[in-house]
This record gives structure tokens, sequence and C-alpha cells, in this order.
């Protein structure tokens, strides 16, 4: 038995060494090196394209960095820098919308849910719920985004449930509005993810002070807005973070959904990533879109930092 | 209850939509027409055959099945250490380390492709189903470790010191008493990794230099009209064996909570 | 109670110490524990009682000092060879063993035959109480048959100490006095050391040939439990163990280890100033339990001295009522107990009486 400190240390150390130093290979390295080639030029402004030909040598250039400012053309922006530029910039601030847009609907919709399975649910079924909940999202990522095709398309379920009631005459197809369509299929993708942190922080809820709030004359109401909701803030932002952040990368709905029309910023990286070979220009689109959403994620934070004082 | 009742149909419905697009799966899957729209036209199971005699197709379940197994082993045992180490010991350093570890929950999955994509290319390491397997572990493993770390954590410290005690090692003790009443988490722990595994698809997209696996052949036959319901049917059993493989995770899951005496507290997040 | 002086050392400690970190959590303890006895180790939670069970058992490494077992350094020795045997808070059963693997667990290398193993554990478990329990599993036993499991599993190896970390915490009030009994019963019938840790002072007292009583980290008295209970030898431990009044007291001389006081309310008093350790700065006390003290109804004369009072407070029993009362028209109040025996009336507040007290019953803490 370790007990002293440092056997202890030891002991822990060697245990997580194996999966720390893959951690540290195959993440942290990889991290870094995209970091590192997003201020790599070649000689003459060539792509970087690894690997690496004979005889050629990185440097270290702020250029990629200044095309994605390439607002108009000029000595250092020709044309297509600028179409880059400005699509590039279209297509983050259309990644931010989406996400923000399904962020939204996620939380709000799953909320009454999370609710419903912690106060109303008993004890002893609320993982069978919450299991039924989680099924879905286990289930592969590209048949549930495919199958909204279907749905939304020409024709589709949609189509077909609002014809019947006669709501609409003429087919609606609801996937030719690219956006829109991708923030359904995103929302429903990522429900789960939102109620299960909402269930846990409605979960640490001393009931005890839900009978005090109304013991201290707080309607149902008043005491879900005064003490419950307070109270479960800190899930909610959780929710709202862990929703947020891979739909701004996502890359497999735009693709199925949008068909490519409306690319997202994870499709920019891989189009230059992938399809261009263009390593450097796409590890400065990585690093640049996940700064952002870096940032905005800081920033959400430090708004509801007031909610999430009591937190470890 | 009145309010209860309202919230209880809400969630009804919730749940409805949540599943609609698995429930339609099979109706098109079963449907005998080759556009997928309403109406539905007959009965039939001919895309099932028209899919398992597609030679293309065998191939990519072969292949997805090495490389989800492979993961699923690997994601397991490396999340063994990382969650026995973090529950059982304090060193320091564990804030950063365990958070490391679970880092590619919240990354973008195309950034953890592409970042390893230029490691791989920067190494001159060709891109195989290998390649597929190290991008897999890598977003498998913070799963691995949430589960199997509470699988420890419902371990009773004083059950090995009672086996220290009465006169086994270490390692008799984590052989006698650990790793039976850990089992559960650790089969849920593999069934989990498998099943995220093989339903990935942008490392397997990217990294995988060509290889067919299951579920870039799903992506590309949907890009095609006439591909598709086939592959609805494909779709079709590889959900089922999804919720198979989940039912049984989350059965051992609680039964690995009830039998360390445990309070069952959720899901598997 | 039996003699344990004549009995060998079965533990010693030497100078114990044990640091977590920047936390001093055993300081310094020195004592020894004899064969055959049935020792405690009482205190508050925190005291470092349940650390130093652990590292007899070998559980905690100590930062400084020694651990002897049977004349042994326990020094580098690992829990699975030393000669105790635990049984845990928790009980610590192994939840997917039937009863008799739990029982027979640590019998795993043991040279005997099959037949010979189990026909142990049938003895073990019989001598618990739990004959015939062996095929049921374990996790479907109520809290005191865990706990008699728990005992079996450790007897069975035949440790030469017993070590016992609050075993009737999780037991209910009726179950844990019986268990107290049984387990003295046990310990007379296999006759080794047990050492037992508990927060309740009752307990141990019920149960010990001798106990150490210990607060933060150090043992502030080690004795038996009559010396313990009726000469503490600080007020901290009188505090801790049963009720005591406190009367200020103002020291008038000292001499031949006799302490002439003059106590608030009671008036001046020769104590024996041997039971009193040297000054260690506070203010002198002269302490009395509830018990000693009597209340003086009409006709009823003191046997020793008695003092007038003011009747504060009544707190009714059933079999006892107990009374605050003002001393000699002082501030001073003391709490005392009567037996409510038929014919005794309940007084109320108010009302004036006489205190008896005896000299011989009072303690001096200075």
């Amino acid at each position: 038995m370790g007990n002293t400190p440092s056997a202890e240390a030891k002991a822990g150390w060697t245990l997580v060494s194996p999966p720390a130093i893959y951690v540290l290979l195959m993440l942290a390295a990889p991290l870094l090196l995209v970091f590192g080639l997003s201020f790599a030029g070649l000689e003459g402004g060539a792509k970087v394209s690894l690997p690496l030909q004979e005889g050629q040598d990185l440097h270290f250039t702020l250029s990629n960095y200044a095309k994605l400012f390439c607002w108009s053309a000029s000595d250092t922006c020709s044309s297509t820098d600028v179409r880059m530029a400005q699509a590039t910039a279209t297509a983050m601030g259309r990644s931010l919308l989406v996400a923000a847009l399904v962020t939204l609907t996620t939380v709000l919709l799953a909320y009454p849910v999370a609710y419903y399975v912690s106060f109303h649910v008993h004890p002893s079924k609320k993982s069978l719920w919450l299991f039924l909940i989680t099924i879905p999202f286990w289930t592969s990522y590209v048949i549930r985004v495919a199958l909204w095709r279907t749905i939304l398309g020409y024709d589709g379920a949609v189509d077909a449930a609002l014809g019947a009631v006669g709501i609409i005459d003429q087919p609606l197809n609801l996937l030719q509005y690219g956006t829109l369509a991708i923030v359904i299929t995103l929302s429903h993708a990522y429900a789960p993810f939102a109620v299960l942190p909402i269930f846990v922080s409605l979960e640490k809820v001393d009931r005890s002070l839900l009978e005090a709030g109304q013991d201290l004359g707080e309607s149902r109401w008043t005491t879900f807005l005064r003490v419950t909701l307070p109270l479960s803030m800190a899930g909610v932002v959780a929710a709202v973070l862990i929703v947020f952040i891979p739909t701004v990368g996502d890359y497999v709905t735009p693709e199925l959904i949008g068909s490519g029309k409306v690319p997202m910023i994870a499709n920019f990286i891989e189009t230059q990533m992938w399809k261009l070979r263009n390593q450097a220009m796409g590890s400065t689109l990585a690093v640049s879109s996940m700064l952002i959403v870096a940032v905005v994620a800081t920033l959400f934070v430090l708004a509801n930092r007031r909610f999430l004082g009591g937190r470890k | 209850m009145k309010q209860g009742l309202g919230l209880r149909t809400y969630t009804v419905i919730y749940l409805l939509v949540l599943y609609g697009p698995i429930i339609i799966l099979p109706l098109f899957a079963f449907n005998d027409a080759t556009t997928v729209a309403f109406p539905l036209s007959g009965f039939t199971t001919k895309w099932f055959g028209q899919m398992l005699a597609d030679a293309n197709l065998r191939k990519a379940l072969v292949n997805s099945l090495i490389v989800s197994l492979s993961t699923a082993t690997l994601a397991t045992t490396l999340g063994i250490l990382a969650a026995r180490s973090a529950v059982r010991y304090s060193w320091p350093g564990k804030g950063i380390v365990m958070g490391s570890i679970m880092v590619p929950l919240v990354l973008p999955e195309m950034i953890v492709a592409m970042a390893l994509l230029v490691l791989l290319l920067a190494a001159g390491i060709k891109l195989s189903l290998f390649t597929i397997i190290l991008g897999h572990v890598l977003i498998a493993m913070p799963f691995a470790v949430a589960i199997l770390s509470s699988a420890f954590q419902s371990l009773d410290k004083s059950l090995e010191e009672a086996a220290l005690d009465l006169g086994e090692t270490g390692w008799s003790t984590f052989r006698l008493i650990v790793l039976p009443l850990v089992m559960p988490g650790i089969l849920a722990s593999f069934l989990i990794t498998f099943t995220i595994s093989i339903d990935e698809f942008i490392i397997a997209n990217f990294l995988g230099g060509g290889e067919p696996v299951l579920s870039v052949f799903v992506f590309t036959a949907f890009r095609f009209p006439s591909t598709v319901p086939p592959v609805l049917a494909l779709g079709t059993m590889l959900v089922a064996f999804s919720i198979l493989l989940l039912t049984i995770a989350e059965y051992f899951r609680r039964r690995g909570v009830a039998k360390a005496g445990g309070k069952d507290t959720g899901g598997f997040l | 109670m039996t003699t344990p002086e004549e009995k060998p050392v079965m533990i010693e400690f030497r100078d114990v110490h044990k640091y977590y970190g920047d936390y001093h959590a055993l300081r310094g303890i020195n004592g020894t524990i004899r064969a055959g006895e049935f020792f405690s180790l009482l205190g508050p939670s925190g005291c470092g009682k349940t650390t130093l069970l652990r590292t007899i058992a070998g559980f905690e490494d100590i930062s400084s000092g020694a651990v002897l077992i049977d004349g042994k350094s326990m020094q580098g020795v690992p829990a699975n060879v030393r000669p105790t045997n635990m049984v845990f808070q928790s009980y610590a059963i192994f939840p997917h063993m039937s009863v008799a693997e739990n029982v027979g667990f640590g019998l795993r290398k043991d040279p005997r035959s099959k037949p010979e193993k189990a026909k142990a554990v049938e003895e073990a478990l019989e001598m618990v109480g739990l004959k015939g329990y062996g095929g049921r599993a374990a996790h479907a036993l109520s809290g005191g048959q865990r706990q008699r499991v728990a005992l079996a599993r450790a007897l069975i190896l035949k440790p030469k100490v017993l070590l016992l970390d609050e075993p009737l915490s999780a037991l209910d009030k009726k179950m844990r006095e019986h268990m107290q009994v049984e387990l003295i019963k046990l310990q007379r019938q296999v006759g080794i050391t047990f050492i037992l840790v508990t927060h309740d002072q009752e307990e141990a007292l019920v149960m010990s040939d001798r106990i150490a009583v210990m607060f933060e980290g150090e043992i502030a008295q080690l004795a038996d439990p009559e010396t313990l209970y009726r000469r503490p030898n600080s007020k901290k431990v009188a505090d801790f163990i049963g009720t005591m009044n406190f009367v200020p007291c103002e020291i008038l001389s000292e001499a031949g280890g006799k302490v002439e006081v003059e106590a608030k309310g009671l008036g001046r008093v020769t104590l024996d100033g041997t039971q009193a350790p040297p000054a260690r700065g506070e203010t002198p006390v002269v302490g009395l339990r509830p018990e000693t003290l009597t209340l003086l109804y009409d006709g009823q004369q003191a046997s020793d001295r008695a003092t007038e009072g003011v009747v504060d407070e009544v707190i009714y029993f059933g079999d006892m009522t107990y009374y605050d009362v003002y001393l000699g028209g002082t501030d001073v109040e003391v709490r005392l107990s009567m037996r409510n025996v038929p014919g005794r009336p309940i007084l109320d507040v108010g009302s004036k009486v006489q205190v008896a007290w005896s000299p011989d019953a009072l303690v001096l803490f200075r």
C-alpha cells in the first residue's frame, strides 16, 4: 500500500503513463504541429503539402493569416485570395450562426425533458428514461443525418404529413432551404447532449430548498424561476458548450443535407487539408476557427460566471 | 399531478421526434420503391438481398469489424489504466492529464482528424486501417474512461484492503476482487467503444487511405439515389445492432453498479 | 476485569508520528497493548484513532517512530503478512462471493485439504452464530449478519490481534447493544487481543479492559474505564466521557499531596492533589459528576457536606430526573441526577433545595 505521497504518486503515474503517452503522441503532438504549420510557408509562396519534397524548407510567416483578411485586391492579395477570404468569412459566420441556433433550440427543448425526468420520474425509472433518451445518439450519425434528407426532402415525411392534414398543397421541400435544414438536422442530432448535463445539475438541486421556497410563499412557477433555474444554470452552461463546440465544427450535415452548397468551416478546413493538399492554409483555418470558438465559449462562461460560483 | 402530466406529454413527444428517423428507416428499407418518398408502395425484402450480395459491402464489413474490435480493445485497456490511476491514487498533474484524455469529447472531430492527418503525413506513415484505429482509440478513450471511472468509483476501497489484510498480494487482490467487480464496467466500455468506432465517419473517411469501412460506404451510397434503398437496409441492420449492443452494455453497467453495492445514478455520460 | 498488567506486551507504540503532507495526524504516540486485552481507541472524529489502528494493520505507513507487534518491528512489513486481521467499518464483505467464500477467503493458500477448510469455515460461522448460512449470497445479508461474516472471516485466520474499526456504528441502537455483549463474549472465547476504534464513549466503557482517549493526534489518557470515569486527568477527557460539572475554585494552599481550595458555592475543601496533574496554566476548577450530587428531601441528613441551592431547570427522563441547580446564592450552576423512586416528588423550578456531596468525589483540574 503506497500511502506516502511519493509512493502513491509513482504508482499513479506508472498506471496512467500508457494512456497519457498515447494522448501526448496522438493529440498534443498533432495539435502542436497544426499550430506550427499555420505559421509555415515555402519559398515563393508555394503551398505547403506534406510530406515535404527534397529541398523544400519551411519558414515562419504570417501570410497564411494575412490571407484571411484579404477583403480587397492589393499587391499581396490576388482576386482569388479575396474570393477565398470572403467565402471563408461567410462559412465561419454561418457556422457560428448555425451553432448558435442549434444550441438555442436544443437547450430550450431539452430543459423541460431534463426537468421532467429529474422531478417527476420515480428514482428507480430515471436511468431507463435517460437510456431511452441517449439511444438515438449512439446509433450511426451518418445514417441519422442522411435520413433527414428523406424526411425534409421533396415528398419526404414532413411534406407527406403536412399534405395529408391539408396544411400545404405544394411540397415544401425544406431541404432546399439549406441552412434551415442543417439547423433542424443538427438540433435533432445533439438533443441528448443537451438533456444530460441539465439533468445532472437538476438532480443536485436540494429538494428541501424548493419546499422552503414554497413555504416562504412563492408559487410553483416563481419557485422555479427564483430557486430551481438559477441552481441548474451550471448544467445549462455545460449543455450550451457541449452542443455549441461540436456543431460549429460539423462536417457531415452540410455535406449530406446542404449537398455541399452551404459549406461550414469544417468543410473549408477539409478542402484545404485534403482536397487541395494545402496543409499550412488548412492549419491556419483550423487554428483560427478554434480560437474564435474558444473566445465565444469563454465570453459565454464569463457572462454566466455568477451561476457557476459554487461549483468546483 | 397536473403539471407533471403536461411535462410528461411533452417528453413523450420529444422522445418520438428523437426516434423519428430511426422509426422511418425500416419503413423505407422494406418499401418496394426505388425512390424514398411517401406514400409507401409495398413490402419487400429485396433491398436486404441486394445489400448482402454486394462484395464491396462485405469488404467494408470485415474492415469495420477489424477496426472496431481493435479500437474497443485498445481504448478499454488504456481506459482501465487511466480510470484506475485517477480513482485509486492521488498524484500531481492529475487534472491536466485526465483533462487532456477527455479533450476529444469537446473537439470537433474534423479538427482531430485533420491534426492526425497532418502528423501522419509529416511522419510519412501510410494511411490504412491501422491509422483509423489510432484516431478511433483517441476519440473512444474518453467514453471508456468515463464508464470505467464510475465502475472503479463504486468499488469500496476497503474491499481491497480486506483482501490484503487476509493475506493476498496487490496483484492477486486485483485479480480476485477488483477485476470481477469492475468486469461489467469493462464489458460496457468495450461495447460502447465498439459502437463509437463502427459508427464513426470522419476519421474513417480521411485516415483510411481508401480502405472501405461501413460508415464511409453508407455516406457514399446516400449521395447516389439509386443506391439509397439497399443502404437503408444496411442502416436498419446497423441501427438494430447498435441498439442491441447498447442494451447489453446498459445491462452490464447496471449489474456492475448493483454488484458493487452502489446506487444507480444515471446513464453513461 | 482481568489484570492485563501480568500479560506480555502484544503491541508497542514508540513515539509514532504520521504526516499527511503538512497535516500532523499522529503526534508522538507511546503506549503498550497487552496480549488478550480488549483495548479501545476512543476519541472524536479526526482525532487519529482510525489512522493509529491502520498503522497496526499496515494500511498506513508511519513517518517516524516504531510500531511493534509481538516484539517485532513492523517497519516495511506489508499488511498481508502481519499477524493482524481487521473488521472494517463498512464490513467490506466481497459482494460477488457467498458467505462461505467470504469467510474462507483467507484460506486460499492454506495447505489444508478442501473438506478441512470447509469444516473450518463452518466452525467459524458457528462461532459467530451463523451456522448454516454458508451458501447464502453475501449481498443478501442484513447489517448485523454482515458484521458477523466479517468477524468470522477475520478470526478464521487465528490472528494475534483483531482490529475493529467502528464495527458497530452502522447498526441500530438495539442491535448495537446486543453486539457489544456478543463481542465481549467472543473475545473471552478466543482469548486474543481485540483493538476497537470507537467514538462512542459508552461503548468503550462497556467493552474495554483499557481505553486510550485521543484528541488531535495525541493520547490524552490511557487507563481502565473506572479510572477514566472517576479520575480523568484533564477537563477535556472529563468532558468527553460522560457529563461533568465544573465549579471554579481558588487554590489556597498545597502541602503533602493535599490541596486546599475555595470552590465557588461549595466552600473550602481539601482535595487529593495527585489526581490533578501539574499546572497547565488553565484556571483551576473542581469537577463533579451529576450522580455524585444528591438532593436532600425532608428529614434527610447529609452524610458528608451539603450546600443550599435553587432549582433552575427540571428535565424529566422517565427513570431519572435531571435538575440544574444554582449553588449557594451564586451564579454557578450544576446538573445533578436523581433516580425517580416511588414517593419521591419531582421538584418545581424555583424550589429551594439542599444539595449533598462528598469531597471524595471531587476532581481538581488546573
